[in-house]
C-alpha cells in the first residue's frame, strides 16, 4: 500500500521531517513574526541619536551595560517596565548585552537627564562616589561621525524598509537636510549643558560626541 | 558508612532497588525463554520485505484504547489545553507582581513614621541619590538641596529666586515678590502649614495661590501642603524643569506608599524635629 513512499527514502525523510516539524513551525513562526514587529509608536532613530549609538558601540558601553529589562519584579522596580521584542525593531545590531557591571540602560531616558549625563560622563565619581565606570572626557572634544550615521540610516531605509520619511515617522531627508536637523537637535541638548567648550562647538556648527551620546541616552525609554 | 544503613529512607531505597533488580531479572528471563520456545501463529499478510513477512493480527485491545485516548487528548490539548493553560513567563510575572502589591499594600497601609522613613531611605538611595547625593545636599548645586527644600529656608529661597518648571497652567512664579521682614513672616507661615493668623503680606501670594494657598483648583501648586509628603508626591508626578536642572517625573514608577515614604524621608532632612 505504501510501496510508492517506502521506495523513495529521500522523499520519505523529507515527509517525516515536515510532519515532526509541523507543530514547531505553526507555533514558533507566526509568534516570532508578530513579536519582531515594531511596537506602536516606535520611531526609527534620528540622525543625531544614531550617531550617539555609534559612540556607544565604539566605546563599548555594552561591555558593562545591558539593554534588556527582564520580567522580574526586582528589575521592573529598578528600571521600569520589562522590555518587549518589538522595541528593538530598529536596532541594528541590538545591544542587549550579556553583562551588567553597571545597571541596565534600556529605559535610562526616563530617569536620567542631559545635565546628569554631562556630569556623569565627564567624571562618574562626581555624582556616584563609589563608581567604577571610566570617565569619558574625550567625548567632549571629539566630534561625532554624522556621515557614517547617515549612511547607515539611508541603508536601512532602502534595504530593510525602515520607515524613515514616511508620514508620522522620523524625517531623514537628504544629507544636507539631515545634517541641519541634527545640528538643531544638538543645539537643544547643548542648551541644557554647562560645559562651555561643548556649547561653543555646537554654536560653531560642530557636534561633539557627548551631545550625540546624550541624544541617544535620552531616546532610551 | 554505618550511618548509611541506619537511615530508614536509605534502607527503604535499597529494598526497592533489590526488588526492582529481582523483577527485571525475572521478566527478562521469562521473555528470553519465550523467545526460544514460542511459535508464531496466524494468517500472513501479502506484503513481504526481503523475506520478512507480517501477520494480520488484530491490534491488542490495550494498544488500541491507548491510541484512541491519545487522539482525544490531542484534540483537547490543541483546542483547549495549550491555549488556555499554557505557561507564560509574563503571566507568572503578572501574578507575582499582583500578589506582591497586595501584600505590600496591606502590610504597610498604616505604617508609622519610623517605618516610612526607613522605607523611604531605601527608595531614596536607589532612585534619588545619584542626582541629589547620598546626603541629599544636591552635590554642590547639581540638584535641589533637600536639606533646605521643604522648610522655611526653602520657601524663602522660592520667594527670592522664583520657581519654574513644575508645569502648572499659571506658568512660572516670578522672583523677588517679597523681601526682608515680609518674606520672613510669609515663609514662616507657609512652612508651618499655613496655620494660625495669616500675615497681611500673604496677599501677594494669594493672587496666584489663593487665599487658602490651595492653588485655585490646580492653577498653581497647593502650598498649604508645602513641607508635607503630599507636596513631594505632587513634585514626583510633575517632574520639574527648573533653574537648577531637570528633575525627572516618577509618575507610575513608585507606589503611593513608596511616594509617601520617600517624601517622609527627604523631609526629615530639612526638618529637625
Ligand atoms: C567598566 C564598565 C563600564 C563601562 C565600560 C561603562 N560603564 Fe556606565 N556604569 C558602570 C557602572 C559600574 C555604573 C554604576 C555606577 C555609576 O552610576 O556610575 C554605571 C552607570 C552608568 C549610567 C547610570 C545608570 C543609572 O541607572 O544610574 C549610565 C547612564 C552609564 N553608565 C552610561 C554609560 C555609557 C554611555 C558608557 C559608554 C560610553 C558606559 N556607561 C560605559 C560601568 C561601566
Ligand atoms: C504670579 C503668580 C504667583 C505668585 C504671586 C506667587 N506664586 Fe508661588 N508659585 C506660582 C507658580 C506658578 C508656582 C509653580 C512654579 C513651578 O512650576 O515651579 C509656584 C510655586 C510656589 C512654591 C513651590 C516651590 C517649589 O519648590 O516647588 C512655593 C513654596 C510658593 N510658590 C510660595 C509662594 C509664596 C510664599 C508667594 C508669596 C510671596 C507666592 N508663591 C507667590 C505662582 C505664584
Ligand atoms: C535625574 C536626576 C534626578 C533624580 C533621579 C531625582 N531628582 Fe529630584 N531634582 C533634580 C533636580 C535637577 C532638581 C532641581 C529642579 C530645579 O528646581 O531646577 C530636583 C528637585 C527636586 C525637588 C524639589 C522640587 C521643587 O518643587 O523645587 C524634590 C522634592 C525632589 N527633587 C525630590 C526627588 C526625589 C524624592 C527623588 C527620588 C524619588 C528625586 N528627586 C530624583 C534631579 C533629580
Amino acid at each position: 500500500m505504501f510501496h510508492w513512499l517506502e521506495q523513495r527514502p529521500f522523499l520519505f525523510s523529507v515527509g517525516v521531517f515536515l510532519v515532526i516539524a509541523f507543530a514547531g513551525l505553526i507555533e514558533i513562526v507566526p509568534d516570532f513574526a508578530q513579536a519582531s514587529r515594531p511596537i506602536a509608536g516606535k520611531q526609527p532613530y534620528t540622525l543625531l541619536q544614531l550617531a550617539g549609538r555609534h559612540v556607544y558601540i565604539k566605546d563599548s558601553c555594552n561591555a558593562c551595560h545591558s539593554q534588556l529589562i527582564r520580567p522580574f519584579k526586582s528589575e521592573t522596580d529598578r528600571y521600569g517596565p520589562y522590555s518587549v521584542s518589538g522595541e528593538y525593531a530598529y536596532d541594528r545590531p541590538f545591544l542587549w548585552g550579556s553583562k551588567r557591571t553597571g545597571p541596565d540602560l534600556h529605559r535610562v531616558g526616563e530617569y536620567r537627564t542631559t545635565d546628569w549625563h554631562e556630569n556623569h560622563m565627564w567624571e562618574p565619581t562626581s555624582v556616584v562616589p563609589g563608581s567604577i565606570m571610566p570617565s569619558y572626557k574625550h567625548m567632549f572634544t571629539q566630534n561625532a561621525d554624522l556621515e557614517t550615521a547617515y549612511a547607515e540610516a539611508l541603508t536601512v531605509k532602502k534595504v530593510f524598509n525602515v520607515p524613515y520619511d514616511k508620514p508620522g515617522f522620523t524625517k531623514l531627508g537628504s544629507w544636507e537636510e539631515a545634517k541641519k536637523q541634527a545640528l538643531e537637535d544638538a543645539k537643544k541638548i547643548a542648551a541644557e549643558m554647562k560645559n562651555q567648550d561643548v556649547k561653543d562647538a555646537v554654536a560653531r556648527g560642530e557636534i561633539p560626541e557627548i551631545v550625540a551620546l546624550i541624544a541617544y541616552m535620552n531616546s532610551l525609554h | 558508612m554505618n550511618n548509611m544503613f541506619q537511615d530508614n529512607i536509605n534502607q527503604l531505597s535499597l529494598l526497592a532497588a533489590a526488588i526492582i533488580l529481582a523483577l527485571t531479572v525475572w521478566v527478562a528471563g521469562k521473555y528470553i525463554k519465550q523467545m526460544k520456545t514460542d511459535r508464531s501463529t496466524g494468517e500472513l499478510a501479502d506484503e513481504n520485505w526481503d523475506g520478512i513477512g507480517e501477520y494480520k493480527n488484530e491490534l491488542p485491545a490495550g494498544w488500541a484504547y491507548t491510541f484512541l485516548g491519545t487522539m482525544i487528548w490531542a484534540i483537547w490539548y490543541w483546542t483547549t489545553g495549550y491555549p488556555v493553560n499554557a505557561y507564560s513567563q509574563i503571566g507568572e510575572y503578572n501574578e507575582e507582581v499582583a500578589a506582591h502589591t497586595k501584600q505590600f499594600e496591606s502590610k504597610w497601609a498604616n505604617a508609622d513614621k519610623e517605618t516610612l522613613q526607613a522605607m523611604g531611605e531605601g527608595v531614596y538611595l536607589v532612585q534619588c541619590a545619584p542626582c541629589h547625593g547620598i546626603a541629599g545636599d544636591g552635590m554642590g548645586g547639581k540638584a535641589a538641596d533637600l536639606s533646605v527644600w521643604g522648610s522655611k529656608a526653602g520657601v524663602l529661597d522660592t520667594i527670592k529666586n522664583g520657581s519654574k518648571g513644575l508645569g502648572f497652567p499659571m506658568g512660572d512664579m516670578p522672583a523677588g515678590l517679597l523681601s526682608g521682614d515680609a518674606a520672613e513672616k510669609v515663609a514662616e507661615y507657609v512652612a508651618n502649614g499655613m496655620k494660625g493668623d495669616q500675615p497681611a503680606e500673604f496677599a501677594t501670594c494669594a493672587g496666584c495661590h489663593g487665599a487658602d494657598g490651595k492653588g485655585m483648583n490646580g492653577m498653581a501648586p497647593d502650598i498649604s501642603t508645602y513641607g508635607t509628603p503630599e507636596f513631594v508626591k505632587m513634585v514626583l508626578e510633575h517632574g520639574k524643569k527648573g533653574f537648577i536642572g531637570t528633575m525627572v517625573s516618577f509618575k507610575g514608577r513608585l507606589t503611593p506608599i513608596q511616594e509617601k515614604a520617600v517624601g517622609t524621608y527627604i523631609l526629615s532632612l530639612s526638618h529637625n524635629d
